[in-house]
């Protein structure tokens, strides 16, 4: 079937013809948006701590008496690393997918003028770098003498290790080994370099981001304490920090468990994504909402059309129209009508795209995400089309002489 | 050209049958004019549609052109609806939505034909049925006597071998009627085989032939005298 005449009768059509090609424009705007939102989220769901999440929980104590806090780890220590089943237990100020709890901008100078990113450090003491399952890439792992005192939230003059996603930003192309940066008067030397290692939280600070995070060895103490990384086999983490709960009224009489951080990582990492996960829920159900109304506009108008024109279908069967021709030309009028809907609705896609962006911490909208969501949409036309065309095709030639 | 014996009709609903036509005898000669009259309801129509190939008959042989046509799919019949056969109706049957031009355009494209031939021709039956300035008025905007002339420039057009008109006259004053019965003896005289429905006896008096129809069954008017003035009263009825 050809293009031009059915462009030609559409022409005579041409409010209906509008309104069903915004539908369809809005239909493709928000389509294309709400996918990529939800493969953004999904992607968020599936960042890389860079742990052994399966084996590690965390243990929060609160309450306890700051200036208590070393003979606090001393017992802690040493009474759950009693428990059947516990692999390791050490000190550390923050987990992937838990509470934040140093996070600053560095400088690449002593001076504070050349600014290199904001980071989260994760301060931990003797034991947390094998029990966090850190892969190393280059440099070297912690050494005894790296877990310097802690005074204030890092150690004044520390050698850390970075991700390899962090050095790749700050130093771009060059060695990070022995690399230099501060945080006000804190001095830091990069002494390795793990694979990953993402911040605690989740994917704040937006995508390419997320694994901007330092690792610094440092001793147990006053300003290192309360937060116990526990590590045991996948298989009896759970009962472990049962167990470690438990023993803590008995250890730590004058401390309170944070039930709400006291978890598994795979825990927190499920709670952290529990809102991503409805979002991405709502957002299908808003698009199949949407392509459900599209749908049944393009049902209803080419059924109403396909009535209207019963008599016309007659005559072009009586002038030598086959059934496929009649089934050809409402599928056709339906691709061109879709088409242009899908036109103004990439427009439409990326404008609301760009209000995403400024509002909403959207990255900007693949290109690939238009011939995507043309195609669906040329799928639902088509699909939508069927029943009322097929309706067409069957009308017979004799309608022509006879107006029924 | 076109040739039915013992051909019948039924009509079929829940509650009756009707015999649209039964027992039902034409044979036209290839070049013929033949007008086929008769009162209303006596099965004109159903006639001409199952000629035309837009109905399936119920009984009976057809032969168009030679060809058995009961046992064609509707591809082919289609094909030849398209190929050899052009139709005027009582109610022109335009397209509303296409103007002049694209409404003669319709059996053309259908065909296959190339762009070129097809404009030829569209221009040349514009020009027979004088209406060359209007290819790209709408139907709307035209008179019925100018709209019937458009679709015997659509039937036209397509070169048909036989041309079937459906009371073409019906609608149209005396003047303008004169106009399109001209037309159709043109499309004769080019040689086509012309079967046209009227109850006008003025108009089919203009016919080599007369076919009368009453009751679904063709009478022999010269041998039946009887019909003759039942013929005439129905006709004048219609008047
Ligand atoms: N689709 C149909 N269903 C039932 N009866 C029909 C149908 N079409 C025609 N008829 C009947 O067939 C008979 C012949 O109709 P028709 O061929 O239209 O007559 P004419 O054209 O001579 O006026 C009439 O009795 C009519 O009521
Ligand atoms: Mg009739």
């Amino acid at each position: 079937m050809q293009i031009q005449p059915v462009l030609a009768a559409l022409g005579r059509h041409r409010l209906a013809t509008v309104l069903i090609a915004l539908e369809i424009a809005l239909a493709c705007a928000v389509l294309c948006n709400a996918c990529f939102l939800i493969a953004s989220r999904w992607q968020l769901t599936r960042i890389n701590s860079g742990v052994d999440e399966s084996s590690l929980a965390a243990l929060k104590l609160t309450g306890y008496d700051d200036a208590k806090a070393d003979d606090l780890n001393a017992r802690v220590l040493s009474g759950l690393r009693m428990i059947p089943g516990m692999q390791s237990v050490s000190v550390i100020n923050a987990v992937p997918f838990g509470e934040h709890a140093a996070t600053a901008g560095i400088t690449l100078d002593a001076a504070g003028q050349h600014f290199g990113a904001v980071v989260d450090f994760y301060v931990a003491g003797p034991g947390s770098f094998q029990a966090l399952g850190l892969r190393l890439v280059a440099g070297r792992a912690p050494q005894a003498d790296d877990y310097q005192p802690v005074h204030s939230f890092v150690p004044d003059d520390a050698s850390v290790l970075v991700t390899r996603a962090l050095a790749e930003h700050l130093w771009p192309g060059s060695d990070p080994l022995g690399k230099e940066f501060w945080v006000d008067k804190f001095h830091f030397r990069v002494a390795g370099v793990v694979a990953h290692l993402a911040r605690p939280g989740g994917g704040e600070g937006g995508p390419g981001k997320i694994e901007w995070s330092v690792f610094v060895p440092g001793q147990p103490g006053q300003q290192l304490a309360g937060v116990y990384l526990l590590r045991a086999k996948p298989a009896q983490l759970p009962r472990v920090l049962r167990d470690a709960r438990a023993a803590i009224a008995r250890i730590a009489p004058d401390a309170v468990v944070d039930s709400q951080a006291s978890r598994t990582l795979g825990d927190l990492r499920q709670r952290y994504f529990q809102q991503d996960r409805a979002m991405a829920g709502m957002l299908l159900g808003v698009i199949a909402a949407l392509l459900l109304v599209t749908a049944l506009g393009i049902v209803g108008l080419a059924s109403f059309w396909v009535q209207q024109r019963r008599r016309q279908i007659g005559i072009r069967r009586a002038l030598g129209a086959t059934r496929r021709d009649i089934l050809h030309y409402f599928q056709t009028e339906n691709f061109l009508i879709v088409t242009g809907g899908i036109a103004l609705g990439m427009l439409l896609a990326f404008g609301l795209n760009l209000f995403l962006m400024k509002h909403y911490e959207l990255l900007r909208l693949p290109l690939y995400y238009l011939p995507i969501g043309a195609i669906a949409l040329w799928l639902l036309g088509q699909l939508a089309v069927l029943g009322p065309a097929l309706r067409a095709a069957a009308v017979p030639p004799v309608v022509a002489t006879r107006s029924v | 050209m076109l040739k039915m014996n013992h051909l019948s009709k039924v009509y079929r609903t829940e509650v009756v049958e009707t015999y649209a036509l039964r027992d039902f005898n034409i044979d036209v000669k290839e070049g013929e004019f033949v007008a086929v009259t008769g009162p209303s309801g006596s099965g004109k129509t159903t006639f001409l549609t199952i000629a035309g190939l837009l109905e399936t008959f119920s009984g009976g042989e057809y032969y168009l052109d030679g060809i058995e046509v009961s046992n064609l799919n509707d591809n082919a019949r289609s094909k030849i609806r398209n190929e050899k056969i052009g139709f005027i109706f009582q109610a022109f049957n335009l397209i509303p939505d296409l103007n002049v031009y694209d409404n003669i355009e319709v059996p053309l494209r259908y065909r296959g034909m190339k762009t070129a031939e097809r404009k030829q021709r569209i221009m040349d039956a514009l020009e027979r049925v004088g209406l060359s300035s209007r290819a790209r008025h709408y139907p709307a905007e035209l008179s019925g006597g100018q709209q019937q002339r458009v679709a015997i420039a659509r039937a036209l057009a397509g070169s048909p071998r036989l041309l079937l008109a459906d009371e073409p006259t019906g609608n149209l004053d005396t003047q303008m009627a004169r106009g399109v019965l001209e037309l159709i003896e043109d499309i004769h005289r080019g040689g086509a085989t012309i079967v046209m429905v009227t109850h006008d006896p003025e108009l089919a008096a203009r016919a080599q032939r007369n076919v009368h129809i009453i009751d679904g069954q063709v009478v022999d008017l010269a041998e039946e005298p009887r019909f003759h003035a039942h013929a005439a009263e129905a006709a004048h009825e219609y008047r």
